[in-house]
């Protein structure tokens, strides 16, 4: 078959190392051992290892005599509801800027240890990310801030409640003259309140809000074009064709997980006879939405604008009805082709109102006002995009922030209070904020940690975790949320409402109280009573959802607003390098630098773990003469950094990607001192993207730990994929693109019919490669955290992974995600060589792992083809705080130095569910057993379940025509399997 | 030439093969019998904060096991009573015993007491109460005759020897939903016919996976 051979050529590379097939590559890809090279810089030798080991072996044989005490410490009254060994979950609201993410928190014994998303919450619809699973163990941070300082000295709350008791008249007689607070952007109900009876209080003050990474730019856009207060929301489930341009959409914008759920809803293919959608995607660094793009337009973040304004004009040719003002002038030219132009904009033009244009935050407003523009001429508004009113949230305003400056640069600021947030890290370089706190005589900082911002306050607050306070949260589309503690404080913090109350009434009022007032004037009904306690259990105030808004297109702002745009991007340098500055996959903008889980995931697209770099095509490489650990100097304006560059397969040319939230020095143990602190490049006038970058070496290197190449298997056709067409004309594709002998075992077979047979199938049609499935495993299996030296040794301990593999050319290729984890083979090739019987099957077809058994011979991860054991090779948990040690879940062994670990299929969880049924005397029915990874999926990729019955959703998966197992020809026969890849690209584009 | 080596040292190689074999043998069955947990851990007794006699409670006054552990039925973990259920009773009566000075003090300090764990199995195993009961295993099979207890002992080894020895044939301990608690139950005549009906009834088939404890 010719397609089955042209499909089979395809060659899938997960570096250029690789793709080059340096000897690096092979070096590491033959060295039996990766994980035990340490270049001969590892201070101990095999021979002192044996000396230590055998003195304190001696010495462990006689402390192994005494059985050692241990305590049962019941309660002294028994809270009502709690049932030793039986987990209760919580619904809550985590809240990041104003978006808010409706989470389910699984609690043992009073002690939050697990998030899972929130079906009734539109923001999560059940899913989660990296961030709101790992947001679990910020609550156990031993590093976040325990205490109220003034000027350094620890006080108490009642003694910050005095001072500013001492000031407040004096404010309030001058009506708030000299007063500020600097907030986070906010969607809260009673924040809100408070912000508006704070107006009240002090008409003289002013209250500015600031976040590095916001929807500025879309909500000003938005407001040039239709004249309103809007925010969007998309519908990615009903549109056919959608456009993204610089947008991540599926990551890291505003809503990706559930953006990700229902663009993914269009890609669950069950036969080759369905549809399903088609991405084009414009961006200059990879990410995940390019990933994912059928059609991936390299280009620099500046250039995108006048793209854009080229597409309206293509679509007006076409005869769209767009209210674009003509005569414009505008350069648009780029790397793009007409043709490509053209094509793209007859699909959009096909697909009218199934059709969507999403512009990312990072591009200016007026790339927003044209997105709108088209938007509403292709007839998207109330179908694919609905816009919600916006008033109500408080969101980030450079230009507010800007006056703000202004006024303390002028003394006229005597008392400004912080709450949350990191400004004196974060915040434009050119405001210089940490000399600006010099000129405020009350600074008071309120957050989670003492960080840059806190070092430099009069005082600092330390403010309680969303786990541990009251509060509330609004979505978007209106839907209101309880923000219900799970703990007490573990540190008697106070929040931020509480906070702002003090402010301004002087009292010092419980948070739930403030929360209950606002929440009776949202009831406004007489059963207040039984609907609050409905709301807390739903976590979400069902009905509170409003109106979409209707808008109509203002042309003379519009036309302003181009026109100024046009000659904005007629004066840009077309030809010099730009440098792109973004949010961070693995910690945002620095809020999560000090989360060790965070830290230690790989990168989505660059798969490097605990630092941050520059980014850059191989081909601007070239032109500049740098390779990947270089450490260059980048300088633009006045501004310069020191980073370390990075080659990034499919990153546009003249195009420099950096990502914030590094390099800081007050984060804590974790996060001090990694990477490298890209805000020294921003300034207020290139806040995303800048122009006219200069690179300089600097003759040192910096070496990264990186997981690209780590468990590799080589060269084999382990990610299937075939394009729409390919797959009508070939269903089977997947399946046949191995030839097969007959298979037979040297052992006589397992009868696996009978009882439950757990198996599992991931669709890699419908997976991102977001990490938050690693993230949710680690949170429910206690994986620990190996920290950079070990990681760069390839001995992370994840137990799924997410390989990450480019196909096509070096500049421009296209990225897959597959994630990887323990396959459950029924021959596993481990349990062959395991010479202590440590690794077992069980009836159930798990392969499973007695740790007690091992004795970390590590035969078995070299004989395994999936790369997929993990092996102990310190104690990783011994030391750590005792704080951080609560995260950990009862239900899962803690596992030692020398031992080998891997996925159980979350064992607990199958037994937990086993248990339950035999309790009510019934089986297990189909979705009662969920993996962690799988109640994590934004997108609902992974299914598990019992494969013995034929009418389960696993069963029906691993029906489909998609479905192949991983190195099938090896006789492993895995439990696991995957559904091929399938993009649809545009037959036209083929061609160009 | 006179012999270097007396006659007698003929005998030398198959006596030290004796002292040899016979000193391993020993060697070996030392630790098998004194490192087992039937010897090592069988009659653990350790002192309580509270000298709280199950023989008394249990025992002489007739009390249930579930008026304390009031979770085992539907719970991995048979809990520890809170000081309140102690409470219960000793508001009214012995108010004023020495012995009950811990309980009074934790109650009105609203200080937990510190128990020492008798029943103890390794981290690595995860033991299930609910289940076992539910399927007719007597809290006696595993505890011993707690009635009879004045101080609670360890009646067996508790090792995963001994639990196999029942997962593989249980029939022995398996008795009737409503003599669960019972210490003083015996077997009918016709137990076999018995067990074979509620095994069909509760589907129960122990299992003897690794997975079934150690996760």
């Amino acid at each position: 078959m010719k397609m089955k051979s042209e499909l089979k050529n395809k060659k899938y590379w997960r570096s250029i190392n690789q793709l080059v097939d340096s000897p690096d590559f092979r070096k590491k890809l033959y060295n039996e051992f990766p994980s035990l090279d340490t270049n001969g810089d590892d201070p101990i030798d095999r021979r002192t290892f044996i000396s230590i080991m055998g003195a304190s072996l001696a010495l462990a044989t006689f402390s192994g005599c005494r059985r050692p005490l241990e305590e049962i410490v019941p309660y002294v009254k028994n809270p009502e509801d709690i049932v030793i060994g039986q987990p209760l979950q919580y619904a809550t609201t985590l809240s990041i800027g104003s978006t808010a993410y409706g989470v389910l928190v699984r609690s043992r014994e009073g002690r939050p240890i697990k998030i899972e998303g929130n079906e009734a919450h539109p923001s999560s619809l059940g899913g989660t990310n990296t961030f709101m699973q790992a947001s679990i163990l910020g609550l156990y941070d031993p590093d976040r801030s325990e205490h109220i300082y003034r000027k350094g000295i620890v006080k108490s709350w009642d003694q910050f409640v005095e001072f500013w008791r001492s000031i407040r008249p004096e404010y309030i007689e001058s009506g708030g003259e000299g007063l500020a607070v600097l907030s986070e952007a906010f969607n809260s109900p009673t924040l809100h309140s408070l912000k508006q009876e704070f107006a009240r209080q002090y008409p003289k003050a002013t209250w500015v809000v600031y976040e590095p990474v916001s929807d500025e730019n879309i909500s000003q856009g938005i407001k040039i074009a239709t004249g309103k207060s809007l925010l969007p929301r998309y519908n990615f489930d009903k549109a056919a064709v959608i456009l993204s341009l610089d947008s991540d959409f599926l990551n890291l914008e505003t809503d990706s997980v559930v953006n990700s759920r229902k663009f993914m809803d269009s890609r669950r293919l069950k036969s080759e006879r369905d549809s399903m959608n088609r991405l084009y995607c414009v961006e200059s660094s990879f990410t995940l939405t390019g990933a994912i793009a059928d059609h991936r337009l390299r280009m620099k973040s500046s250039l995108i604008g006048s793209l854009t304004y080229a597409l309206a004009q293509e679509l007006k040719r076409s005869g769209l009805k767009i209210t674009l003002p003509g005569g414009l002038g505008m350069t648009t030219t780029g790397s793009y082709s007409e043709k490509w132009l053209r094509i793209t904009a007859q699909d959009l033009l096909k697909n009218r109102g199934k059709s969507l244009v999403v512009a990312g935050r990072r591009q200016p407003a007026s790339v927003h006002v044209l997105t709108t523009l088209i938007n509403e001429a292709l007839g998207n508004v109330g179908s694919t995009v609905d816009y919600y009113d916006s008033s109500q949230i408080s969101q980030s305003s450079i230009k507010n922030f800007a006056s703000l400056s202004t006024d303390i640069t002028a003394g006229k600021v005597s008392t400004l209070i912080m709450l949350g947030g990191n400004p004196a890290y974060n915040a434009p370089d050119n405001f210089d904020f940490k000399n600006l706190l010099k000129k405020v005589r009350n600074s008071v900082h309120m957050s989670l940690y003492r960080d840059e911002t806190g070092m430099h306050s009069d005082w600092h607050v330390s403010e309680a975790h969303y786990l541990e306070a009251w509060g509330d949260t609004r979505s978007l589309d209106g839907t209101t949320s309880v923000v219900q503690p799970l703990i007490e404080p573990l540190y008697g913090s106070h929040s931020q409402i509480e906070m702002m109350n003090l402010i301004i009434s002087g009292l010092d009022t419980n948070g739930y109280e403030l929360v209950r007032d606002t929440w009776t004037k949202i009831f406004n009904r007489l059963d207040d009573k039984a609907i609050w306690r409905r709301t807390i259990h739903d976590g979400v105030y069902k009905g509170s959802e409003v109106q979409t808004v209707n808008i109509a297109i203002q042309s003379d702002t519009v036309t302003d607003d181009l026109r100024r745009y046009a000659k904005v991007v007629n004066k840009l340098d077309r030809k010099a390098l730009e440098v792109v500055l973004m949010a961070d996959s693995n910690v945002f903008d620095g809020r999560f630098a000090n989360n060790g889980w965070l830290q230690e995931i790989p990168d989505p697209v660059t798969k490097i773990m605990w630092d941050n770099a520059a980014c850059i095509s191989p081909k601007t490489a070239d032109d500049l003469g740098v390779s990947s650990n270089d450490l260059v100097k980048l300088t633009l304006g006045n501004n310069s950094l020191e980073i370390p560059i990075w080659i990034q397969p499919g990153q546009a040319n003249q195009s420099i990607s950096l990502t914030l939230g590094y390099g800081r020095d007050q984060s804590g143990r974790v996060g001090n001192a990694i990477g490298f602190n890209t805000y020294k490049l921003r300034t207020s006038d290139n806040l995303d993207f800048g122009i006219g970058l200069k690179v300089a070496a600097t003759g040192e290197t910096h070496a990264f730990a990186c997981s690209q190449d780590n468990h590799s298997m080589e060269g084999r056709p382990i990610i299937r994929e075939a394009t729409l067409t390919e797959y009508r004309d070939h269903p089977n594709f997947a399946p046949e693109m191995i030839d097969t002998f007959p298979l037979e075992s040297l052992w006589e077979d397992h009868k696996y019919t009978e009882g439950y047979q757990w198996g599992m199938a991931i669709d890699l049609n419908t997976c991102t490669g977001c990490n938050g499935c690693a993230i949710a495993c680690q949170s429910e299996n206690n994986v620990p955290v190996v920290g950079k030296e070990q990681a760069a040794l390839g001995r992370e301990m994840h137990w799924i992974r997410l390989d990450r593999y480019y196909n096509g050319d070096e500049n421009d290729p296209e990225m897959v995600h597959q994630p990887v984890a323990c396959q459950h083979c029924e021959m596993a090739p481990c349990e062959q060589v395991c010479p202590t019987a440590a690794t077992v099957h069980s009836k159930e077809g798990l392969n499973t792992m007695a740790y007690n058994r091992c004795v970390g011979t590590r035969y078995c991860a070299n004989n395994c083809p999936y790369k997929v054991r993990r092996f102990n090779f310190f104690n990783f948990t011994k030391d750590l705080p005792e704080v951080e040690k609560m995260v950990q879940n009862p239900d899962v062994t803690v596992r030692s130095r020398g031992i080998m670990e891997k996925c159980t299929y979350c064992i607990q969880r199958i037994n937990a569910a086993k248990v339950t049924a035999k309790l009510d005397g019934r089986d297990v029915q189909d979705g009662e057993v969920v993996p962690a990874c799988q109640a994590a999926c934004p997108t609902n990729a992974i299914v598990f379940g019992n494969i013995n019955d034929p009418d389960s959703a696993v069963s029906k998966q691993k029906k489909l025509n998609r479905n192949y197992e991983m190195l099938k020809e090896f006789n492993t026969r895995p439990r696991t399997s995957y559904l091929a890849k399938i993009r649809n690209p545009n037959p036209l584009m083929e061609k160009v | 030439m006179a012999q270097i080596f007396p006659r007698w040292t003929n005998k030398m190689p198959a006596v030290l093969i004796l002292i040899i074999t016979g000193g391993l043998v020993s060697a070996i069955g030392f630790f098998w019998y004194f490192g087992s947990p039937k010897f090592t851990d069988v009659g653990y007794r350790p002192k309580q904060p509270v000298p709280f006699s199950h023989k008394l409670h249990a025992g002489d006054l007739g009390m249930d096991c579930r008026y304390c552990h009031t979770q085992v039925e539907f719970s991995a973990h048979a809990n520890i009573p809170p000081t309140q259920t102690c409470i219960n009773c000793h508001k009214i009566i012995a108010t004023d015993s020495e012995k009950l000075l811990p309980v009074r003090e934790s109650w009105a300090e609203d200080k937990p007491i510190n128990w020492v764990r008798v029943h103890e199995l390794p981290d690595y195993a995860y033991f299930n109460h609910a289940v076992h009961i539910n399927a007719g295993v007597g809290c006696v099979s595993c505890h011993g005759n707690v009635r009879a207890m004045p101080e609670i002992t360890q009646s067996e080894p508790l090792s995963m020897s001994w639990c196999l020895d029942c997962h593989r044939d249980p029939d022995m301990n398996l008795r009737p939903a409503s003599a669960i608690t019972d210490m003083e139950w015996k077997p009918s005549d016709d137990h076999l016919k018995f067990v074979a009906q509620l095994k069909a009834e509760k589907n129960i088939s122990p299992p003897t996976d690794c997975a079934a404890c150690h996760r």
